[in-house]
């Protein structure tokens, strides 16, 4: 098998969004599903009542010897102020992505937005926004195979609401397909259909 | 060579005494030419210039008089307008425009006109037979009371509990229109199918379904009717109200010949990708034979439609296929009770389809959806690839994301098609996707669905002045809305609306720009 390279995520958000259950779906899909070796560091304490939550994902195919992330290679953000706490330790060529309604962008950094607590919100649970982060994360970074995430979804989530997860799952992750197709036609000159 | 036949329309007055001193002199007429002498060219309509390819012809020119030579004023101008337009209907019917021709000459021009007579003649017989296979003739049967008390059964019809409510939805009751489906139905039950007022009442019928919807007996009048039409249609050859003189009818008809090779598809864009191999086949319908055929009226463009639908699938990284010699579903055969042509016709399609190994089709007019996903498996054939309309591949994209409208500062109201509103599976769909447009307001009010006011007129069959006073109260109530953008999404309800607009004297107080979704969809999307 080819070696993948070592990916350093932080996801980030209020307390009470699923910030570190996210996380744990990701290491759960890399290690479970993926065979491959991952940590999960959370944040913990008041953060987890209110205010910017936090946690941080390795995924490596060797052994991982220290699990703490200072400059992480993705950086998911769905609240402003874990946007700003954050936004300056990511890698220069590390990819951003954020929940489009709650962080507003002074400067423009190149970022790859989603609605996620409206698309959850219209799914009927606000709550489901983090797993539809999840999928948009992994079509845009091909983090994880997706159906290693499915599997870790189905196992994580509370009983009875796999298929509503699964489903936002996969609205997250159409998403984001559609949003590097989008980009690849823009690149081409295309962005309309008549020009 | 054997059995050209040619047909030539000759003028009364001019060109006819030319042709009469040609007889005189003993000079050598074709022997293929079969003379048909009329009034002026100008009654010649484009219906009956294509009747004569239809019934077998080889060639038909229309020889009339001069300009200005013209007793009647107009006629060599209509003349004109016919021939162009129906050779450019034979060309893409794959016939070839040369096999039509136009001829004008003064009374003393004798030689001219033997000298054309003999070249078209030549002409015609170098292009050989016409591929088109006249329609076999069929023997008329009598009506048997089983086969209609067959029918009335079949639809419940005699459980009729009089109560009135279909007349009520009725689009033609409500124009003003002496029309009831429960009359109708009583005096079928009655006996007096065979009364011209009846058979009249059958032809009006819009088979909109919208008394369907609200019959608490649950009589499916369309279904009912459309039975009706078919047993009429081989009973006698009486009058079938026909619009536009039975062209459009004679158009599919012709097209059940095998070996017609029609051209549809010769102008399509050249940004639209296809991909010949693929499994997907986009089936585009008649709008190309639409806008030859009202290209002096309405400013119809149905093509449009075609080429945006190719475009919004190329959008969304969908590059299907089309069929070389494309047909139609035969929606209007099927409607105006011609079973035996629309059978000959959905057969030749889906061998076609078949024959390349196509998964999915994907159509944006809602006849050809209905037609080929639930009348061809109704009547027996054998649908076994996946009938999509493009409004489910355009939800179902535009609601991954990552595509936006661009604002549209005005406000729409849209015009509900009954071939949509009869498919269960799209008819929520135009709503949704009217709903993701970013206009500036959209007159939601006139969404009706189950009772919204029809186009006036179907399969190309009783059109009358009650069809005209229906779209004329239509636009007055998409008017009424404050909104100056019509939405439609059937090109049939475009022709029908447009016609209503070019009335001399209602015509600025109704006219109003109109768009189909597919085109509007096209002009506003874009990836964000």
């Amino acid at each position: 098998m080819v070696k993948q390279q070592r990916k350093e995520v932080i996801i980030t958000g209020f307390g009470g969004q699923g910030i570190v259950l996210a996380g744990k779906i990701l290491g759960m899909a890399a290690v479970l599903g993926d065979k491959r070796q991952s940590t999960l560091v959370q944040s913990y304490g008041p953060e987890s009542r209110g205010g910017a939550c936090c946690a941080q994902v390795i995924i490596s195919d060797d052994t991982i010897q220290y699990p703490y992330i200072t400059c992480p290679d993705i950086l998911v953000c769905m609240s402003q102020s874990a946007f700003e706490k954050y936004q300056a330790q990511l890698k220069p060529e590390g990819v951003l992505l954020t929940d489009r309604d709650l962080v507003i962008m002074d400067e423009q950094k190149d970022h790859f937005s989603i609605p996620a607590t409206r698309i959850a919100e219209d799914l009927g649970r606000k709550m489901m926004a983090n797993i539809i982060m999840i999928g948009f994360t992994i079509a845009i970074t091909g983090l994880i195979s997706s159906s290693a995430v499915r599997e870790s979804i189905k196992s994580s989530v509370p009983p009875g609401t796999d298929k509503l997860n699964l489903k936002a799952f996969s609205k997250g992750f159409d998403y984001g397909m559609a949003k590097l197709k989008g980009l690849r036609k823009k690149a081409s000159g295309r962005s309309g259909v008549l020009i | 060579m054997d059995n050209i036949k040619i047909i030539v329309f000759l003028c009364n007055w001019g060109p006819h005494a030319a042709f009469q001193t040609m007889q005189e002199n003993h000079d050598q007429i074709p022997p293929e030419v079969k003379m048909v002498r009329i009034p002026c060219i100008g009654r010649i309509s484009k219906a009956l210039l294509f009747k004569a390819f239809e019934m077998g012809a080889d060639g038909v020119a229309l020889v009339g008089c001069q300009s200005g030579g013209c007793r009647y004023g107009s006629g060599t101008v209509n003349g004109e307008i016919n021939t162009a337009d129906t050779r450019e209907i034979i060309e893409l019917l794959g016939l070839g425009k040369e096999r039509m021709r136009l001829a004008t000459f003064l009374p003393d021009q004798v030689e001219k006109l033997h000298n054309f007579l003999t070249s078209f003649s030549l002409d015609i017989k170098q292009m050989g037979p016409s591929p088109i296979l006249p329609d076999a003739p069929f023997k008329a049967h009598s009506l048997s009371f089983e086969k209609i008390s067959g029918i009335l059964t079949k639809y419940n019809a005699y459980g009729c509990q009089d109560c009135g409510k279909c007349t009520s939805a009725c689009p033609l009751a409500l124009s003003g229109k002496t029309y009831s489906p429960r009359l109708l139905v009583n005096a079928i039950i009655g006996g007096e199918l065979e009364s011209e007022a009846v058979k009249q009442d059958i032809w009006s019928c819009l088979t909109c379904g919208l008394c369907y919807q609200i019959c608490p007996s649950d009589v499916n009048f369309p279904a009912f009717i459309g039975d009706l039409r078919a047993e009429i249609f081989y009973a006698d050859n009486s009058e079938r109200h026909q619009a536009h003189g039975g062209f459009f009818q004679s158009l599919m008809r012709s097209m059940t010949t095998p070996a017609l090779k029609p051209q549809t598809y010769q102008s399509i864009p050249e940004d639209v990708e296809i991909d010949q191999k693929s499994d997907t086949l986009f089936f585009g319908g008649c709008g190309p034979y639409f806008d030859v055929f009202f290209q002096n009226h309405y400013r119809v463009n149905s093509s449009s439609i075609i080429h945006d639908g190719l475009r919004l699938l190329n959008f969304f990284d969908i590059k299907p296929g089309i069929m070389e010699h494309e047909r139609c579903c035969g929606h209007d055969l099927l409607w105006t009770g011609d079973h035996r042509n629309f059978l000959k016709l959905a057969r030749l399609n889906v061998e076609a389809v078949k024959r390349r190994g196509i998964k999915e089709l994907i159509t944006a007019c809602p006849e050809c959806y209905r037609t080929i996903a639930y009348d061809y498996p109704k009547y027996g054939i054998d649908v076994d690839f996946k009938v999509t309309h493009l409004y489910e591949i355009l939800e179902n994209e535009i609601d991954k994301g990552a595509v936006a409208f661009k604002t549209l500062d005005q406000k729409i109201t849209y015009q509900d098609a009954c071939r949509l509103n009869s498919s269960p599976e799209i008819k929520d769909l135009p709503g949704k996707l009217l709903s993701r447009i970013k206009a500036r307001d959209f007159a939601e009010e006139n969404i009706h669905q189950q009772t919204s006011v029809c186009c006036g007129n179907c399969a190309w069959t009783g059109c009358d002045a009650f069809s005209k006073a229906l779209q004329v109260k239509k636009l007055r109530q998409a008017r009424g809305t404050g909104s100056r953008l019509l939405i439609t999404s059937c090109p049939k309800c475009q022709v029908h609306l447009r016609c209503a607009m070019e009335d001399p004297l209602l015509g600025p107080e109704l006219i109003m720009e109109i768009t189909d979704l597919t085109n509007l969809i096209a002009k506003t999307i874009y990836w964000e």
